[in-house]
């Protein structure tokens, strides 16, 4: 997920009440979230500040208030989390890792950095692409997350995404890739984590964005996966991330995005899942919740926020749905 | 009860590191709680050291027990467990509680997995995952894990099939449940082709299944992928659909996925005008929050043009 214009509209006063987006109070909550630091909670979360940050980032960026957070802070922050060998952590003096080093590189690409990054660190864009190339399997073409070895789809669309934003995809066997991601596609037409791991939406979402980025959706059976995404759609508007299983305000995002890939958006009620969004907000403290009545968090808030950008909800900055 | 390290003895060569938070940097200023802290401190002493010993073990088992989510604790237990000879059974032993307090975790069926597949035998380990799905049916996590084990130890016996069919016999809904049984009946086994009495046997448990519950997707999911994967026309079940829905009947629809079977059924047939009608049922009456679909399909198969 990236940014492809600046600020929105604004202007909401055509709104009815129930159907507005408290955008005031989503900002002040997102730059809240860092002064909470005499909280256990957060340094138990320590393991996902830099996902952490990308998250509050995107959001201020739909929000239409990029310079919310002080953007000089946050590249010194990012690049305290690089190691050596051209991977983040999740935080100083956490292990390397690819989906922290994925956010490292979209925060980057987020503040226009890579200049910076380039004076700080000699050849730190070649030292990143280089890390996440290292981690890929060359027998079956998919990423490690780390040298601890698993593997998963998320990484591999991670991967992908990274080398993508720094023009590096060069550096990896794309073709092998996409072997790959074909091999973990189901008979019900969507995609798991692996090999026949059961069909996921978060994982849709992360095989359908690396054929994108590979330009190979010419591959995917489009319109039975297509109908799979629509299928998750509730009665209340929510979407769930697998069959028989709850709504949930994140899979907004990753059912939408996937659909949008597929030029298929339309194939599900905008208006509903609109409402069902908005529903998820703290109206006084701000923030989104994963279903209404639920604590927020600033996952579930990028999520509901780039979820109604993709449903064009007026004054959102738009977002590329890749 | 919190435990501290500043003052035990098995301790006392050790000074632990404070946080390096890159500088002086507000995003990352530190305030943590003291037990937390502390234990941390030490684990980046003896990470500084590189030492591996039995209380590096203890040491990362007090802090997992804090806080699982830290993937650099389990990298560096890992580790620790491959340089101590430690017994790879006690280790089991330790993270099935663990893994019951933290059901959304991840890393603990990553370092299960490298574990078992040292110990070569899955001995076990399918009394554990009918705990953990006793707390979560539809755990992610722990449904690969299974996968994994049917694939490292080639169990694609008719014990796991019938224990899954267990599984879908607690819940039909349980989708994870039905994604094994097609793991193990046709997609785990590597291409190898399913005889036509296999074919027949899973077309019936799918059809039994949706008796039960006719507007449940998994079992159709189910049914569609094992007629398509058999190369079978739809029109194999269409007795079995025109129960749930017939266009003769239709205020008396039972199932929205079977309509779509039949729409399915009416094209093969070259039926355009019946299977005109079936989809219209889906976008007007019976599924209308996907109704711009459905009219995806009627569009399809007007370009097509098949007489009707
Ligand atoms: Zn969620």
């Amino acid at each position: 997920m990236s940014l492809v214009s600046g600020p929105g509209r604004g202007g909401m006063t055509a709104i009815p009440a129930e159907l507005q987006l408290f955008v005031d109070k989503h900002v002040r909550y997102i730059q809240s979230l860092d002064t909470r630091k005499d909280e256990l909670e957060y340094w138990l979360t320590e393991h996902l500040r830099l996902n952490g940050l990308y998250w509050g980032l995107t959001a201020l960026h739909l929000l239409g208030h990029p310079d919310a957070l002080p953007r000089q802070e946050i590249i010194g922050f990012v690049l305290s989390c690089l190691h050596g060998n051209g991977g983040f952590g999740a935080a100083p003096g956490h292990d390397a890792h690819i989906l922290y080093t994925v956010s490292g590189v979209q925060i980057l690409a987020t503040l226009n950095a890579f200049d910076e990054l380039e004076e700080r660190v000699k050849d730190g864009r070649k030292k990143i692409g280089q890390y996440i190339a290292d981690l890929q399997d060359p027998e079956t073409g998919t990423f490690a997350g780390d040298e601890w070895g698993e593997r998963d789809t998320r990484f591999l669309y991670g991967a992908l995404n990274a080398l993508s934003l720094m023009n590096l995809l060069h550096l990896v066997n794309v073709d092998k890739a996409v072997e790959y991601v074909q091999s973990c596609a189901n008979f019900d037409g969507a995609y798991g984590t692996r090999p026949g791991a059961e069909s996921h939406a978060g994982q849709v979402f992360t095989c359908v964005g690396a054929l994108t980025i590979a330009g190979r959706l010419d591959l995917v059976d489009q319109d039975k996966l297509g109908a799979w995404l629509s299928e998750r759609q509730l009665k209340n508007g929510g979407l769930n991330g697998r069959p028989e299983k709850k709504e949930d305000v994140c899979y907004s995002w990753w059912v939408m995005s996937s659909l949008a890939m597929l030029n298929k958006l339309h194939w599900i009620d905008g208006k509903k899942l609109t409402s069902f969004i908005l529903q998820c907000q703290d109206p006084e403290g701000g923030g989104l919740a994963d279903r209404p009545g639920d604590m927020v968090d600033v996952f579930h808030t990028v999520f509901g926020l780039a979820g109604l950008s993709l449903l064009k909800y007026p004054g959102l900055a738009e977002v590329d749905p890749v | 009860m919190p435990r501290f390290y500043h003052d035990d003895p098995a301790w006392s060569d050790v000074e632990p590191i404070a946080q390096d938070d890159g500088g002086p940097n507000p995003l990352a200023a530190i305030a943590y709680t003291d037990e937390y802290s502390e234990a941390m401190g030490y684990l980046r002493a003896v990470m500084a050291n590189n030492e591996y010993s039995e209380r590096v073990l203890s040491l990362t088992e007090h802090i997992i027990t804090m806080n699982p989510a830290h993937y650099t604790v389990w990298l560096y237990r890992a580790r620790a467990l491959e340089q101590t000879d430690t017994s790879l059974a006690d280790e089991i032993a330790w993270l099935n509680p663990t893994a019951l307090m933290h059901l959304k975790n991840y890393q603990i069926w990553h370092h299960r997995q490298t574990i078992i597949d040292r110990l070569g035998s899955p001995d076990g380990e399918a009394d554990f995952i009918a705990t953990m799905l006793g707390q979560d049916s539809k755990n992610y996590h722990v449904w690969s894990y299974r996968q994994w084990l049917v694939k490292r130890f080639g169990i694609f016996d008719d014990k796991e099939l019938a224990w899954t069919e267990s599984m879908i016999e607690e819940d039909v809904r349980n989708n994870s449940a039905w994604n094994h049984r097609w793991f193990l009946v046709v997609g785990g086994r590597g291409g190898q082709g399913v005889s036509e009495d296999i074919v027949k046997r899973e077309i019936e448990y799918a059809q039994t299944a949706i008796r039960k519950a006719p507007q449940n997707e998994s079992p159709w999911n189910y049914l569609r992928g094992i007629i398509r994967h058999a190369k079978l026309p739809t029109s194999t079940v269409k007795s079995f659909i025109l129960a749930f829905a017939d266009l003769e009947k239709p205020d008396e629809v039972y199932s929205s996925h079977a309509l779509d079977l039949l729409a399915d059924i009416y094209i093969e047939e070259n039926k355009k005008d019946k299977a005109m009608k079936v989809l219209d049922l889906l976008a007007n009456k019976y599924d209308p929050i996907r109704a711009h679909y459905w009219n995806y399909r009627k569009g399809l198969l007007e370009e097509t043009g098949a007489v009707g």
